[in-house]
């Protein structure tokens, strides 16, 4: 039986959406699919919460939208990083290392005695 | 922001998202197919994936639009589509909420010019007033808040206290810019003035320190940026040109700033001059080092890093030390020791003057302050007329909000919508108000005198008074909406729906409450209207004390066009001679200070009886030709008028005689004979009374038409008349003798300006701009508040009664009279005048205190007053409760029981 998957933690979304964006601009299908297969079937993201995510980025103009000629010639929603989504990608692993160091850092504590 | 751009471009924002999601849902159809799995099983899948679509798109939403925000946007339209529904409604309570949110707009920038904006310079919070609280043991001539030229000299040394400090004074000069003379505003200021302003050129420099040193030494001006472009047709080349200020040549250094227009905003100057020109600025003066003349006010910047304590604090031991210094100056006036103590007890006071200094915001301050608190009231009443409309209108819409309810609408969403009902109903009213705003301030700067408003007071509508009207139109939806809405959320479902016709009782005891509390209103804006009234009419009535009637008065100052003293004075004879034997001219005299311009020449007097007395405050001086009370009209009730022999050239000392009014004889001489008694000018112990009292007249008011003031008058003597006041008794036409007088001046000096020249009746009217300001519109504030009243109490009524019928008719078929009928509704209204009477007569007590300054002849609680005003809107309350009362009586009991 494989192991049940994770739901995404509260608010590291909006992050990977930055990151997986930060290699090229994507359509929301693509971005799902590449969360898929990124997180290797471990992390489960709601499809559809996807969305609301997207729009809520690019209404504070972290991302920017464009209708272009997907790979199957069909028009889709191409979204890319702005120039402050950037900047943001690198504000948010900053803190992310920050966090995750330090919960290491709790663990190894725990682990020493 | 972005938020509700979004609300405008939705559609498109919707359309887009339906094919983002569609384009998700076949892309993972196609690709499961792909996958080998069917069609249908794969659509299943795909849809499962995506989630509930309805709750996707309207998170979306909730990002283009926050929820509360887009639910409001929805109301607000809802609203708007109901209102042009009902025309006549919206078109009624937007007018009712137009007149209240105009008038106050309207009174309000008015109160913001004159009272709370601050000057157009660096930093204004830090400026302050400087005044000397005591005795000044000095003569003045000015408004207020006076301090001499030297004073200001060493406050300026005071720099751990101040970064600077100014003086300045307001006068008008003979001004000539190539062509003719003509009076001009201006304002003499230390050299200081500009630069601890902070206010700039436009072209050209302004007035430095080195412009303010060595008195006549420095003939430059600045001239103001408007007097520029209207005079001078803003002249490029103006910079170095020669101007005439009183004849005497000076250079134009500059322009100052556009924005900038002096510190008094009753009085823009045209030019500036520096303080060390004074002598040439004021004809005849030469007290600019002198520390015992107090003519300029100052104003001081404070350091950023001290307060307003620590600088009054800080001031004291120079002020102590210099009040030390003074009495040992050489010159320094023999005074009482009782008046020495005073002087060394003064303190130095600190006042803050974002404003700067203004003897019109000091005369206006309090009836604007009046007129908003009325507009207040009449707003408040505005909106509660909207708020019973919207009662009226609720209780028809009772059926739809049932029915709301029942499907499952939550109160809160109803009372909101409600709200957004009144809040664009109150936006709509409150642009329509702006819009009335600008020709209103136009009628209220009317009313003021023109010459200090036309220039100083603008009709122009501003980001703070746009702002104000906003806050003001939100506050009147909320009040007007916060009833109707909280009714809307108290009714029962069940029996709402339940009942055909809906007899909302709820709603007629509100309806009911909110017409007491108009009636109250109307009787605290009808009290305040006939109160106005009556000080109005009681100081026409009781008039100057002397006949105005073909009247005409004007100031000539030839010493401003360069006269001599001497010179003067025979020009002014000449004048005189020739005005006195025009064939236009009944009689005339002369005065050398105006009557009923607020000021006057004041000062203590001593008294010599059997014993020697000073007079406990300033008595009003004068000094007037022979024939002055003659061709005022003024009685004179014992000894006689001047002669020709008491205003001789150059009469000895002894022989000087004085003219005294009742008033004094009656406050300082009661009971004794006044004649021969002996009188001067001043209170110290160096006063020598020697000028015989040969007459006395009756009393007339000299400052304004309120005062009642201890008078006494001087012989004018021949040769000390450099400028004056002529008073003429016309005959025929005051525009016939206008023409007469103008071509006798013409001909004497064509380039002398003749000022304030008008009819007594005019000046009197003139002096009552206020009173009348206050009576006209708290008149016409409270004939729409009663108007107001009426509508509202009529609308209750009525709706009363209808609801009645049914009830009315079977009392009636089972015996009842018409008569009982009538009493049966008109208990209801009676109950509410009552109330509203009680309510507002407290009410009217409190205010009288604000008003109390104001009024004149009449105590802001004055029964008759009240009574008037309390009959008044009873008689039109019952009345307008009548129609309706009369209409129960005439309901037929067998059209009623049939109808159901």
């Amino acid at each position: 039986m494989p192991s049940p998957r994770f739901p995404i933690p509260q608010g590291t979304l909006d992050m990977l959406i930055l990151q997986i964006l930060s290699l090229e601009p994507a359509h929301g299908y693509g971005i799902a699919q590449r969360l898929e297969q990124i997180s290797q079937s471990v992390v489960q993201v709601n499809q559809g919460s996807l969305y609301p995510a997207l729009h809520r980025l690019e209404q504070k103009g972290w991302l920017e939208a464009e209708w272009k000629q997907s790979e199957t010639g069909r028009e889709a929603k191409f979204y890319s990083l702005t120039r402050s989504g950037r900047k943001q990608l690198v504000v948010e692993k900053d803190s992310w290392a920050r966090l995750s160091g330090a919960v290491r850092l709790i663990f190894d504590e725990g682990n020493r005695s | 922001m972005k938020q509700l751009l979004n609300w405008f471009r939705r559609r498109s924002l919707e359309s887009g998202l339906d094919r983002e999601l569609r384009y998700h849902v076949d892309r993972r159809v196609s690709d499961l197919m792909l996958s080998g799995v069917p069609e249908s099983e794969a659509r299943r899948q795909a849809t499962l994936e995506v989630g509930n679509l309805t709750r996707v798109k309207e998170e979306v939403r909730d990002v283009w639009l926050t929820r509360w925000l887009r639910d409001f946007v929805y109301d607000l339209r809802f609203s708007a589509r109901s209102f042009l529904r009902s025309p006549s409604f919206t078109a009624t309570t937007v007018l009712s909420l137009a007149l209240g949110i105009g008038a106050t707009t309207a009174i309000y920038s008015l109160v913001d010019q004159v009272v709370l904006h601050a000057l157009p310079v660096r930093q204004p919070e830090r400026l302050v007033l400087i005044d000397w609280k005591g005795d000044q043991v000095a003569n003045g001539f000015g408004s207020w808040n006076l301090m001499s030229y030297p004073i200001c000299r060493d406050l300026q040394l005071q720099d751990r206290i101040f970064e600077g400090v100014i003086c300045r004074a307001a006068t008008t000069v003979n001004l000539s810019t190539g062509g003719e003379h003509k009076p001009a505003a201006a304002e003499i200021v230390s050299g200081s003035y500009f630069s601890v302003l902070g206010v700039g050129p436009a072209i050209g420099r302004v007035l430095g320190n080195d412009d303010d040193g060595t008195p006549g030494a420095s003939p430059v001006v600045v001239l103001a940026y408007d007097f520029w472009k209207t005079q001078l047709a803003g002249a490029p080349d103006v910079v170095g040109r020669k101007v005439l200020v009183n004849q005497h040549p000076m250079t134009v250094i500059g322009v100052a700033a556009s924005a900038f227009r002096g510190i008094d905003v009753g009085q823009i100057p045209s030019l500036w001059i520096p303080a060390a020109m004074s002598a040439q600025a004021i004809p005849g003066f030469q007290d600019l080092l002198d520390r015992r003349t107090r003519w300029m006010q100052v104003l001081g910047r404070l350091r950023p890093d001290v307060t307003l304590a620590h600088a009054q604090v800080g001031l004291q031991p120079w002020f102590k030390a210099m009040l030390d210094e003074d009495t040992r100056r050489a010159g320094f006036p023999r005074i009482t020791a009782e008046r020495r103590q005073r002087f060394l007890t003064s303190r130095i006071v600190l006042t803050p003057a974002p404003q700067g200094h203004s003897s019109l915001r000091r005369r206006l301050s309090q009836p604007l302050w009046v007129l908003l608190a009325l507009t207040a009231v009449l707003l408040g009443l505005a909106c509660l007329n909207v708020a019973g409309l919207f009662l009226a209108r609720g209780s028809a819409r009772e059926r739809e909000i049932s029915t709301r309810l029942a499907l499952g609408a939550s109160r809160g969403r109803i009372g909101r919508q409600l709200l957004a009902d009144s809040l664009l109903l109150a936006l709509a009213g409150g642009s329509l108000g702006l819009a009335l705003a600008p020709p209103a301030m136009r009628v209220l700067i009317a009313f003021l005198p023109r010459d200090v408003a036309a220039n100083a007071l603008k009709s122009a509508v501003d980001s703070r008074l746009l702002l104000f009207a906003f806050l003001v139109s939100v506050a009147a939806g909320v009040l007007s909406g916060l009833a109707p809405a909280l009714q809307a959320g108290r009714r029962s479902l069940i029996s709402s729906l339940r009942e055909r016709g809906g007899a909302a009782l709820g709603g007629v005891r509100l309806r009911k409450i909110i017409v007491t509390a108009q009636i109250a209103f109307s009787l605290i804006l009808v009290v305040g209207a006939v109160l106005f009234v009556r000080t109005l009419t009681g100081l026409l009535a009781k008039g100057p004390g002397f006949d105005t009637s073909s009247l005409v008065s004007f100031g000539l100052d030839p010493r401003r066009n360069g006269y001599s003293p001497s010179q003067a004075s025979q020009l002014i004879r000449r004048v005189h001679d020739a005005i006195h034997t025009s064939a236009s001219t009944q009689t005339s005299a002369l005065a050398r200070f105006p009557l009923l311009t607020g000021g006057s020449w004041n000062d203590p007097m001593t008294i010599q009886t059997d014993q020697r007395l000073t007079t406990d405050r300033d008595v009003n001086l004068n000094a007037v030709s022979p024939g002055f009370f003659a061709t005022l009209g003024i009685r004179v009730v014992a000894g006689r008028d001047f002669d020709e022999h008491d205003s001789r050239p150059g009469v000895e000392a002894g022989r000087r005689s004085a003219i005294v009014n009742e008033a004094f004889v009656k406050r300082y001489l009661g009971g004794r004979n006044p004649l021969g008694v002996r009188i001067c000018e001043g209170s110290g112990p160096d006063a020598k009374p020697n000028i015989e009292v040969i007459g006395v007249v009756a009393d007339f008011s000299y400052r304004g038409l309120r005062e009642e003031s201890e008078q006494a008058y001087f012989a004018i003597s021949q040769g000390d008349e450099a400028g004056g006041n002529f008073y003429v008794k016309v005959r025929g036409t005051p525009e016939l003798a206008f023409q007469s007088i103008r071509t006798i001046i013409h001909n004497a000096d064509p380039a002398l300006p003749i000022a304030n020249f008008r009819t007594l009746d005019e000046q009197v009217s003139r002096s009552l701009n206020t009173e009348r300001m206050l009576a006209t519109l708290s008149s016409a504030f409270g004939t729409l508040a009663l108007l107001l009243s009426l509508v509202g109490l009529y609308g209750v009524m009525s709706f009363v009664v209808t609801q009645r019928t049914r009830e009315i008719g079977i009392r009636m078929a089972l015996g009842a009279t018409g008569g009982s009928a009538i009493w049966l509704v008109l208990r209801d209204a009676i109950a509410m005048i009552l109330a509203g009477t009680a309510i507002a007569l407290p009410c009217v007590a409190a205010l009288g205190r604000l008003l109390e300054s104001q009024l004149f002849g009449v105590k802001p609680t004055d029964p008759v007053t009240i009574a008037a005003a309390t009959l008044l809107l009873t008689s039109a309350t019952l009345g307008a409760a009548l129609i309706p009362a009369y209409r129960a009586s005439t309901v037929n009991p067998t059209d009623v029981l049939r109808f159901d």
